[in-house]
Parts: C-alpha cells; structure tokens; sequence
C-alpha cells in the first residue's frame, strides 16, 4: 500500500514546479484568463493528493506525472468553460490583470536594452520575434545563411541578458 | 549551467511563436517539465518575446521607417528588371488604356450638337452680290440680277414690302419679274430683295444681304 519512491519532499515538488505548471497553463489559457491561478492551484493540489496516496509509482519521471496532472486539468477547465459558455455569456475580461508591477518593470528594462542594440540585431529580433517570418524568410530578407540568422538571435540575446545584469 | 546543448533547445522559440503542434507540442512540454535548464531559457526567451510583443511598435518605428526608405529603390529595380514577357504585358495594358479611352469612352458621350442654320446662316462662305436693283429706281424693274456663283447653283429670291411680296426659284443669275407681282409694286412703297443660294443637294451656301429700294417715278 504504501509503496511511495524514494525521497518525494513534497515542498520541494511544489516550490520547483509551481513555476513549470504555471507557464504551462497561462500558454495554454491565456494569460488574460483571469482564472489561470485558479487552474494552478488545483493542479498542485492534486499532485500533493495523488502523490500522498501513492498515485505517483516512480514509472515516469515526477516532471512529467506533473506534466501529465496539467494537461488534464487544463482540458478538463476548457470543457467546463465551453460549457458555462452556452448557458452564460462570459464576464469581459479584464486588461491583463495578471501582468504585475515587478513584470511591467523587468519589462520596460528589458525594452530598453533591445532599443540600444545595434541595427542588425534589432533587426533580426523585429524579424523573427514581432513580425514572426521563418527563420529561412529572416535569412533570406538580410541576405544571410538561416544558422547566421540563429548565431544573430543567440548572441542578441547573450547581450541583452548582459545588458540587463549590470 | 554545463555547456552541452539540450536537443530540444531549438524548439523553444517555435513552441513559444506557436509553431508546434500535436505531439510535437506535447514532446517539447514534457520535457520543460522534467529540463530545468531549457525551462529557465524558455521563461527568459518568453520574457524577450512578450516585451517585443507588446512594445515591438515602438522598438521597431525606426526599422519600419528604413523598410519603407528601401521600397522606393526596390520599386526602380523592379522597373528596370523587367523581362520582354512583362514589357509586353505592359505594352499590351497600354494598348487597352488608349482603346479604352479613344475607342471606348467617346461612345458614352452625349449625342452630337446638330447645327440647325438658321435662314440667314451659311454653311459655307461663299459672298452672294446682288446687281439691280441696288438703288432707288424710276420705274417698276422687269428683272432682278445677282452674280452668279457658278453651275449647279439654286437661287431663291424673296422680295418683301414689309412681307414676303414674291418669292421664286431659279439657276439663273437673272429672274423676270411676273407682271402680276410688278402691277402690285407701287411707287414711293419701300421693296427689299434678297437671294439664297443653294448647292445641288439643296444646302445653302450663299445669302445675300438684303437690299432696299424705291420706286420714284420721274417727276
């Protein structure tokens, strides 16, 4: 009956995978669902349930038993809402309550650094990241090979994280 | 923070552009779940990716000025570059403009003005001189006389008392005057002739200017 693997400090678990869990849902609901923290919260309390009944039996990795929790929950939450959808209209949602003052900030920081770039990085970053061509119609647009054009994103962005640290 | 690649590095920028699908999708999020190293590099490259997003309109307003700077050079290679097949497309849509607008629209115009000549209006300038009578005279003329305007030419000659007394029709340059019409000339009356000519096809081509005349008889 209690056959739990080895070492699962469920704290642990929950601190490292909080975030993983996070990201997953938001790209999958939007960040503008105003719910989203909701869902999370109900996934990480399913993984303490399940690993405490010794649901999780150590076949797969924990990362993707996790992964896995997810998944469900966040097809399970679009079902529901599918189905509230029909019987109510859904409450406007709200502009982005999600985005905090500390991300706003890293945010405008970050844009900072990306304005004082050198051209030809601006470039392939407004490319490739805002009007989101392929990386061979990036290439083909500067005139360089489609690896240039990955050497070019790589090395933007060991800049900016540069930038963004002093 | 070792220096070896993670294979699914490069599918952090298409999961993040939303270019996976499918199982390839499912793949690359089970493994963030179970790599710490390409979790940490994917929330950075989603940080980039959303500030570009949300501020690309701004961070990029001198890149879209430049692009549109290039068009313009673009526009003129485009030009000179072209091959005979698209010079003869050109030269084929020309075509169609001119027949367009030489061929096609004058139809749509309203109808022609018609000159409609008036009785003193002539069609062509031809000056008509009229002989005698073209002064006061002592008796009653027998004959009217005008220079004639050649062959084929119709005269028609119209003789007024404050109206129409006479009129006649003839090809010559000379018409008697009915005895009829010369017994109701009466002296110290004001008589105004004129003659029209008339082609063979019955246009007019020739007025004459209308003279006065009396008849005083000799005292």
């Amino acid at each position: 009956m209690e056959h739990r693997p080895p070492e699962i400090d469920l704290n642990e678990v929950v601190v490292k995978y909080r975030p993983v869990v996070s990201f997953k849902v938001k790209k999958s609901l939007g960040a503008q669902t105003p719910d989203w923290e909701d869902v999370v919260n109900e996934v990480i309390t399913q993984v303490i349930e399940k690993v405490k009944k010794g649901e999780f039996r150590g076949e797969s990795s924990i990362g993707t038993f996790i992964y896995t929790i997810t998944s469900r929950r966040i097809v399970d939450h679009i079902r529901q809402k599918t189905k509230v959808l029909r019987s109510a209209p859904e409450p406007a949602a709200l502009p982005d309550p999600c985005e905090d003052a500390e991300r706003r900030e890293k945010s405008r920081i970050l844009a900072e650094a990306i304005q004082q770039l050198k051209p030809k990085f601006k470039e392939v970053l407004n490319l490739y990241y805002y009007q989101e061509l392929s990386r061979d119609e990036v290439a083909q647009r500067l005139g360089i090979s489609p690896r240039r054009v990955s050497e070019r994103l790589n090395y933007a962005q060991k800049l900016l994280r540069k930038m963004i640290r002093t | 923070m070792s220096m070896k690649r993670c294979m699914f590095e490069d599918q952090i920028d298409s999961y993040l552009l939303n270019k996976l699908e499918g199982q390839e999708k499912e793949s690359f999020e089970e493994h963030y779940f179970n790599c710490p190293s390409c979790f940490r590099q994917m929330e950075e490259r989603d940080a980039l990716i959303s500030t570009i997003r949300h501020r690309g309109a701004w961070l990029f307003k001198d890149e879209a000025a430049s692009e549109q700077r290039n068009w313009v050079p673009a526009w003129k290679r485009a030009l000179s570059s072209f091959t005979p097949r698209q010079w003869a497309t050109v030269g084929v849509a020309a075509a169609a403009l001119l027949l367009v607008v030489f061929g096609v629209l004058p139809q749509f115009r309203g109808p022609a003005p018609q000159f409609v000549l008036s009785e003193t209006e002539v069609v062509r300038g031809e000056s008509l001189t009229l002989m005698s009578p073209i002064i006061d005279v002592k008796s009653v003329p027998t004959f009217f006389e005008w220079k004639s305007l050649g062959q084929e030419v119709e005269y028609k000659i119209s003789l007024y008392n404050g109206e129409l007394l006479w009129s006649a029709v003839t090809r010559d340059s000379r018409i008697a005057v009915p005895e009829e019409i010369r017994q109701r000339m009466l002296p110290s009356q004001r008589f105004a002739w004129q003659v029209r000519a008339f082609s063979a096809r019955g246009t007019l081509i020739a007025v004459s200017s209308k003279v006065q005349f009396q008849i005083n008889p000799a005292e």
